[in-house]
């Protein structure tokens, strides 16, 4: 049975070599000797020896050199010192070196036994002890279905996931998991409760707590970015065994970081609207305190022309909710689209009969010129009205008195292309940038006595995206301004070979 | 125009600055209007008012805040109460209240007000800047 251990001897002094190497194999171990330090090293490290027992003083390098080495490539080793000159010193550097002990010369065979079953029964426990944690490694790890295809299409998908058992210890983890809540210290069989944050442990911890009969899925949103770029959801559900108690929970987080950023944009879009919207109300308010405050006395010209302002704004409110709606229809995408070909000179025309008395009253010209062979395109009749109509409105409001506006149609490779060009108060650079967005309005010096609701603009926008069109603005202060839109055309080609 | 004080008004929102300077004369005041925080700072140079009350929101969304950070640092201007007035203090998304005290010492505004001004309440705001203002000398 002792044949199984295996003992070196590392001395230089040959009687006691011999006579220990046969007092060892008297009781059965397997016995190696080496005369010197080098030859212990070289042996020593060749093989795994339960217990080597080391002289302190020999000719080549010390036996303390010879237990530090060893030491580093066999851990697991017990090993003694022998010397006949003992000394505090040594018996703590040998123990700080990493020796069981500490066998004074001269020795007994019994005390000689007596430490190297010591030695031997330690390194069995420390073998155990380490067979003892890679066997429940590898159970856990059969517990998380460890290379089975399961494993591989969990490892792969977005989501990360992890189980934890009751004793709040990882039993399984993906990539995404680690990656998502940036937990790069977590590792197999470790305590989650410092590896995660602490909320997310917490919400572990409270579901293993739970020791009621039903327990739901839990779900959280966090932010895992100090500089708040991440935002995850993490749900947290039961696994419950066959007799229904719980064996553990599983974790799964998804990224929610673009679901909020677009809450972000609603948010401050949804401000923006109720600011607009407070204006108008509030400018009418306004007027009516004023008309029905006793200590205000009005001449009544003053009167009624406060009162055709105060209207005024809750048209030009009206109109703010219609465009509204029209934008809040097409991000439903419940616009009810009638698309059909469309010849657009024709609804141009429709869109100038609109303008006609608003034009003449301030003189405004209106010309149109069209190239010969238009194709048609392919829309709803109403939207590329509406598209028209506010072209048109924006080249005659922001007009001067005795301007003009030049409409024009051109065919080039790809689009249809239309171009509004007014002689109007124009834009300066910075402004053109904001143009289509959402109330936007340029307010200079012309626009101060314009009114609108900036809207109409971010309505092109859009129908245009729809059509995959686009459009250019050229733009000069003071001097005009002209918008070209484009739009697809029918291919005659690609139709006729359908 | 009489010994009356003088109070400086900014909106670009022109009905809206109508109805503060029927108000604000109402209450015993005269009244100098402007349409944009150009014309407001032209105005406040020239008038040196006793009080001024600004939109926030004008030309860009923080053209009030300018303004009074402008005049405050202006030698009348640090004499006199600036007011702020907007529609959407506590807005979500946009920050335009003032809460830290980074903020607070930026703007400069000795208040925020909310639109639409409550005219006794301008009224008593400027009345105790100035007593407190005594109170220091
Ligand atoms: N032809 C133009 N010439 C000069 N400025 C223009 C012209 N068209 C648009 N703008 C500028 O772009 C801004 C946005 O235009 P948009 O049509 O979106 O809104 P609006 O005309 O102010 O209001 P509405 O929603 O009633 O059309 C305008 O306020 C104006 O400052
Ligand atoms: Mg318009």
């Amino acid at each position: 049975m002792n044949t199984d251990i295996k003992i070196l001897i590392v001395d230089d002094e040959d009687n006691l070599r011999t006579a220990v190497k046969k007092i060892l194999q008297m009781e059965g171990y397997t016995v190696s000797t080496a005369e010197n330090g080098t030859k212990g090293i070289s042996i020593g490290s060749s093989d795994d020896f339960d217990v080597v027992l080391i002289d302190l003083k020999m000719p080549d390098i010390s036996g303390m050199e010879v237990l530090a080495r060893l030491r580093q490539v066999k851990p697991n080793t017990s090993y003694y010192i022998a010397t006949a000159y003992a000394s505090y010193e040594t018996a703590v550097e040998a123990i700080k070196l990493g020796a069981e002990g500490y066998i004074l010369k001269p020795f007994t065979p019994d005390e000689l036994l007596h430490d190297i079953r010591k030695g031997i029964e330690k390194r069995r426990l420390i073998i155990e002890a380490e067979e003892l944690k890679r066997e429940r490694e590898a159970n856990l790890l059969e517990l998380a279905f460890e290379r089975s295809r399961l494993n591989t299409v969990i490892k792969s998908i977005t989501e990360g996931v992890l189980v934890v058992n009751k004793d709040r210890e990882a039993v399984y983890f993906n990539p995404a998991f680690i990656k998502l809540l940036k937990a790069d210290e977590l590792e197999l069989a470790r305590n989650v409760s410092d590896v995660l944050p602490y909320p997310i442990y917490e919400m572990i911890d409270n579901m293993l707590n739970d020791s009621s009969s039903e327990i739901k899925t839990q779900s959280d949103e966090f932010k895992t970015d100090a500089d708040g770029d991440l935002y995850v959801e993490v749900s947290v559900s039961p696994i419950l065994g066959n007799d229904h108690s719980m064996d553990g929970v599983v974790l799964v987080v998804n990224n929610i970081t673009t679901y909020k950023q677009i809450e972000l944009l609603k948010n401050q879009f949804i401000s923006m609207v109720s600011h607009e919207l407070k204006a108008p109300v509030a400018a009418t308010l306004g007027f009516l305190e004023i008309l029905t405050n006793p200590s205000i006395i009005l001449p009544e010209t003053q009167q009624i022309e406060y009162l055709t302002r105060a209207s005024a704004r809750l048209k030009s409110l009206i109109e703010m909710v219609n465009d509204l709606l029209d934008i809040s229809r097409s991000e439903l995408n419940t616009v009810r689209r009638e698309i059909r070909p469309v010849i657009v000179q024709k609804v141009i025309e429709e869109v100038l009969l609109l303008f006609e008395n608003e034009a003449a009253k301030r003189n405004i010209a209106v010309e149109i010129k069209y190239e010969e062979n238009i194709p048609l395109i392919n829309v709803d009749p109403n939207e590329i009205e509406r598209l028209l109509t506010n072209l048109v409105s924006n080249a005659i409001k922001y007009n001067k008195n005795d301007g003009k506006v030049l409409i024009s149609v051109h065919k080039s490779a790809k689009y249809v292309e239309i171009s509004v060009e007014d002689t109007g108060i124009g834009m300066k650079p910075g402004e053109k940038e904001k143009l289509f967005n959402e109330f936007y309005r340029a307010k200079n010096e012309f626009t101060k006595t314009i009114s609108g609701t900036g809207l109409g603009l971010s309505i092109v926008k859009r129908i245009l995206d729809y059509y995959q069109g686009y459009v250019n603005v050229e733009s000069e202060y003071g001097k005009g301004t002209r918008f070209i839109i484009y739009l697809p055309y029918i291919d005659e080609h690609n139709t006729n070979q359908h | 125009m009489s010994d009356k004080k003088v109070i400086l008004v900014v909106d670009d929102d022109v009905d809206i600055l109508e109805q503060t300077k029927i108000l604000v004369e109402n209450a015993g005041f005269s009244v100098v209007t402007a349409e944009s925080s150009n014309e407001g700072w032209l105005k406040f140079q020239e008038i040196k008012p006793y009080a001024c009350v600004l939109d926030l929101m004008m030309e860009e969304y923080d053209s009030g805040f300018i303004l009074s950070h402008k005049i405050k640092k202006d030698a009348h201007g640090k004499t006199i109460p600036v007011f702020l007035v907007t529609s959407v203090a506590n807005a979500t998304g946009l920050r335009f209240d003032a809460t830290t005290e980074d903020e607070k010492s930026w703007i400069k505004a000795d208040a925020i007000m909310n639109k639409p001004v409550v005219i006794d309440d301008l009224i008593s705001k400027i009345d105790e800047f100035y007593e407190k203002a005594d109170a220091v000398k």
